[in-house]
Order: C-alpha cells, then structure tokens, then sequence
C-alpha cells in the first residue's frame, strides 16, 4: 500500500470515527485509533480562551469589589484616587492614562446598552448570546421569601448608617437604633426586628442598614416611629414594616440585586437549546421570549415568570430550556448573592 | 525531588491568586486540560464536558480565597470540584450513568495520556497541526479544510496522515 492509499484508508476510518461507527474490520491504519478517539475529546482551542477571558473578567469583578470595599473603608483615600495620577495611587490606576480613557468609553457604551434594555441573557435555536453586564439597582419589591421590610429612624438629618442588622425575633421588643438615648430603660431588653428567629443575616459589630450609602456618620435615619431608615416603622431599610430592606412585613426581603455597582452578573455556564413546539413549527412561527428570572446564589435558576409571551407553546419551550440553565453566581463583596436578570429567548427557523 | 517542586509551585500560584485574582489565569493553565480530560471521559459531547469545565473554574475562581493549602496539589481540590459538579449535573438531567462513568475516582492515567495528547499536538509543525484541530475539534470534513487551506483534498490527507505519523512517534506506547 502506497502513501497516498495509506492516507485515504486512514481517512475512511476517521470519518467512521467521527461518525461514531468505528470500523469493525481491522485496519492497516488500526495504530492510529487511540490516537484519533483522545484527539476526538480535546477541547476546542476558542472554548479555552474565551473561557480563560470570562474568568479574567470574573477576576476583574473581584478586584472591584475589592478595590470599592476598600475605598468605603477610607473614604478619604476614594476621593483622591479617581482624578489623581500621583504615585500614590499607582496600584489602583492602569499604568497608561489613554488605557483610563478607553476603559471609560466602553463602560459608558455598556451602561447606554444597558440603559436602553439590553438583556442579561440570549438565545436562538442556532445561536446563544448571553449578554452579561447590566447595571445595579437594588430590587425594590419584597417579592422574594420571606418577604418582609420596614424602616424607622427619629428624624435625623443624615440617613441611616450602613451596618447589619440584629437577629430576628417572633416578639420584637425593642426597635433597632444604631444612636442610643442617654436615657437609662427600666426594663432594659435586646433589640432585634420581626421576623423567624432562625433567620440569619450577615452579622458585624456595627448595626444599620445593609444597603445605605451613609458609611461615614452613625445616623437613624430620617424617619420616624423608631428603627432605622428613612420611613415609618420599627424595622430596618427604606420601608414602613417591622423587618428588614424593602416591604411592610416581617423578615427579610431577600436581598436579590441587579448586576452592577460592586454586584457582578451571573454567567452563563450550561445553557441547552430550547426545543421549538410543533405547533409553531407547523405554521413557521417565528419570534421573541423575554423572561425574567433569579439566579440565586447556588448558580440556580428560580421564579422565571415570561415578561414577553410569544405564545403557540413557544414561552413554556422557552421556559423548560432556562430552568435547565446553570450561572456561576452574580457576587457581591466576594460573596454570592441572588442576582434578578432577563433571558431573551429568539426562537428561528432557518 | 519534582513532586515538592510542583508543590511549591503550586502554593505560590494559589497564593497569587489569593491575593490578586487576575493571577488565577495561570492556576487556569496549568490545570485547564486535566480538569477537562476528567469530564471528557464521563460526558457524551464536548460541549457539555466543556460546559462543566467552565463551571470547575468559575466555582474555583469564587472560592479561591476559602482554599488552604494542606500539602496536596492544587489539582485535587479541582478534582473535588468536578465530582460535586458532575454528580450534580447528572442529578439535574435525572441521568443515572452506568458503569466506569459513574465513577467518579480520578483516573489519574486517562488524564495524563490527554494531557501527553494535548501536548503533542502543540508541537506539531503548524501546518499539521491547523488539520489535526480543524478535523477532529472543529469536526471539519477533508472538503472543508482543503478550501479553508488552499490545497487539494488529496494534501490535506496527506498531511493528516503523517500528523498521526508524527503523533504517534511522540507518544510512543502511551495511548
């Protein structure tokens, strides 16, 4: 057998292999099928760097919420560092200033994106773009369980003070307050918020509220009624219940955020194609699902409710292939944390 | 005498990652091929084994900071990350595998005859090697890649041919 014969058996027995119908005859080529099965399992060479760029990415979302926890810490030091380029600096700065510039285009390109309904995920049948950055706003509504909030203050100019929260408690006695009157209680009781005792949050020395920007001066809150806020009510947060964040009732809101702001996006790390209905298959039906879900902090997909319907069976298609969907978590301070995003889903027929 | 030099390697590389994140690009290189390799061997596409990989990694970049260094490469810890993901993977797709790929033990020798693998296409002239990938990673026909080249079906089969040629030379008896 020539070289050229040589060539054409072993590439006949290739296309078996990547056919998956090995040849069961042995071949003059048979010394290459170990070969050609492990070459089979290599990765591909795109998937391993666009991998090693999401995870520089998710690195450089560490490192800012670093560098911002840091700067909360000294605020002073916050101030200096944006528009100085003193060496003072240096570690916080990219070494070239156009790099400074080019950086604050492109993120001023994403917020615009962002700002005029960009979606945090997309998906066809043929082809998938996860959009991954959006901007942060906290969720105002306690639509998560237990879904309590409140917030009181005693009328202080500043707002309330940045701190977590006491434990919870089924009998509250006493309201949270981060500045204490002098006056002496004569029954002196623990302060904590409504909610399940068995309910834990982040806990640090210094009480108030997680989500203030006021991390400078111990504050009550503008408010009223005792707690701390800028409401009514004995909780804690910018609401009128006895709990904690945002709601009326007791527990806690749940903490879910939108990406941005120290608060990274969940990423897309196992997205199958949805499978198109038969129905709109028959009669060529074409279009987009909007669905907005959580991606809690496990990387799981949860309350996926449809934002934009398409119907003909294409929105529970649509639905079954997301819950299906895994994230690497959005985090927050190094911590994950549940993250509220849209997915648009474009179903095509080609 | 290797194995400690491996090992200090190793601790230095976490601790850079520790410390600055971005530097968990390197731990990323020097273990991407075995953390894959392990899901190669128990996944039925390389998309998924790809999908899981990533997710080795973003879970590992997330909890960098909670890794104690105890003596054992930084490998293993990766490998715990892959069982867990895998076993969760499964239990998600109600898939119960049978057999050798519901093992869930490393196979450290399936892993370095990839990782070996890996290497010696890297090596290969770049001719050869742009065939290898195109056929068998991006699952090309003669067809395709002989256009894509410039060159007729019949080169690219010969080129192909002595890449194998070449391959095999260089992993002498270990595949």
């Amino acid at each position: 057998m020539n070289r050229e014969q040589q060539a054409e058996e072993l590439d006949r027995e290739i296309d078996a292999l990547m056919q998956a119908m090995p040849s069961c005859e042995p071949s003059p080529s048979a010394w290459s099928r170990p070969i050609t099965r492990g070459l089979r399992l290599l990765p591909s060479e795109e998937f391993r760097a666009r991998l090693k760029e999401d995870l520089l990415e998710q690195a450089e979302s560490f490192e800012s919420s670093q560098l911002h926890a840091t700067s909360e810490i000294l605020p002073s030091l916050r101030r200096e560092s944006v528009p100085s380029f003193s060496t003072r600096q240096i570690a916080v700065l990219p070494a070239d200033p156009r790099s400074l510039f080019l950086s604050f285009l492109s993120h001023a390109a994403v917020v615009a994106l962002i700002a005029s309904g960009v979606w945090v995920g997309h998906v066809t049948l043929v082809e998938r773009r996860p959009v991954s950055e959006l901007t942060y706003t906290p969720l105002p509504a306690g639509d998560t369980d237990p879904a309590g909030g409140g917030g009181g203050g005693d009328h202080n100019s500043l707002r309330a003070s940045r701190g977590t929260p006491p434990r919870f408690s089924d009998d509250p006695l006493a309201p949270p307050a981060i500045v204490v009157p002098v006056e002496k209680p004569r029954l002196p009781a623990d302060r904590s918020v409504l909610g399940p005792p068995d309910l834990k949050l982040p806990q640090s020395k210094q009480l108030g509220d997680l989500l203030s920007p006021n991390v400078i001066i111990p504050s009550n809150g503008t408010g009223s009624l005792g707690g701390i806020g800028d409401r009514s009510g004995p909780g804690i947060g910018g609401d009128r219940g006895p709990g904690v964040a945002s709601g009326d009732g007791g527990g806690y809101s749940g903490g879910v955020y939108h990406p941005g702001n120290g608060v990274s996006a969940p990423r897309v790390i196992y997205n199958p194609d949805p499978e198109y209905s038969d129905e709109a298959r028959r009669v060529k039906y074409q279009g987009n699902v909007v669905l907005s879900l959580i991606v809690d902090p496990t990387g799981n997909v949860r309350q996926i409710r449809v934002a934009r319907s398409l119907g003909m069976g294409l929105d529970e298609k649509a639905i079954d292939a997301v819950e299906r969907w895994r994230f690497a978590p959005g985090m927050k301070d190094g911590r994950p944390v549940a993250v509220q995003v849209n997915v648009e889903v474009t179903f095509r027929l080609y | 005498m290797k194995t400690l030099e491996r090992d200090s390697d190793d601790r230095q590389l976490v601790e850079a990652a520790q410390n600055e994140p971005a530097r968990f690009a390197e731990l990323y290189e020097q273990n991407f091929v075995r953390v894959y390799a392990f899901f190669a061997r128990r996944t039925s596409t390389r998309e998924e084994a790809q999908d899981l990989t990533g997710e080795v990694f973003h879970q590992a970049l997330a909890s960098i900071q909670s890794f104690q260094w105890q003596g054992t490469p930084f490998v293993a810890w990766l490998y715990g990350i892959a069982a867990n993901v895998l076993s969760k993977h499964w239990q998600k797709l109600g898939k119960h595998p049978a057999g050798e790929l519901r093992d869930l033990s490393i196979g450290g020798e399936d892993i370095e005859r990839s990782v070996m693998l890996g290497k010696a296409v890297e090596s290969l002239l770049p001719d050869q090697r742009q065939v290898i990938v195109r056929r068998f990673i991006d699952q090309r026909s003669i067809r395709e890649i002989a256009e894509e080249l410039g060159r007729s079906e019949g080169a690219v089969k010969q080129l192909q041919l002595r890449a194998l040629e070449n391959l095999r030379q260089r992993l002498g008896g270990t595949l």
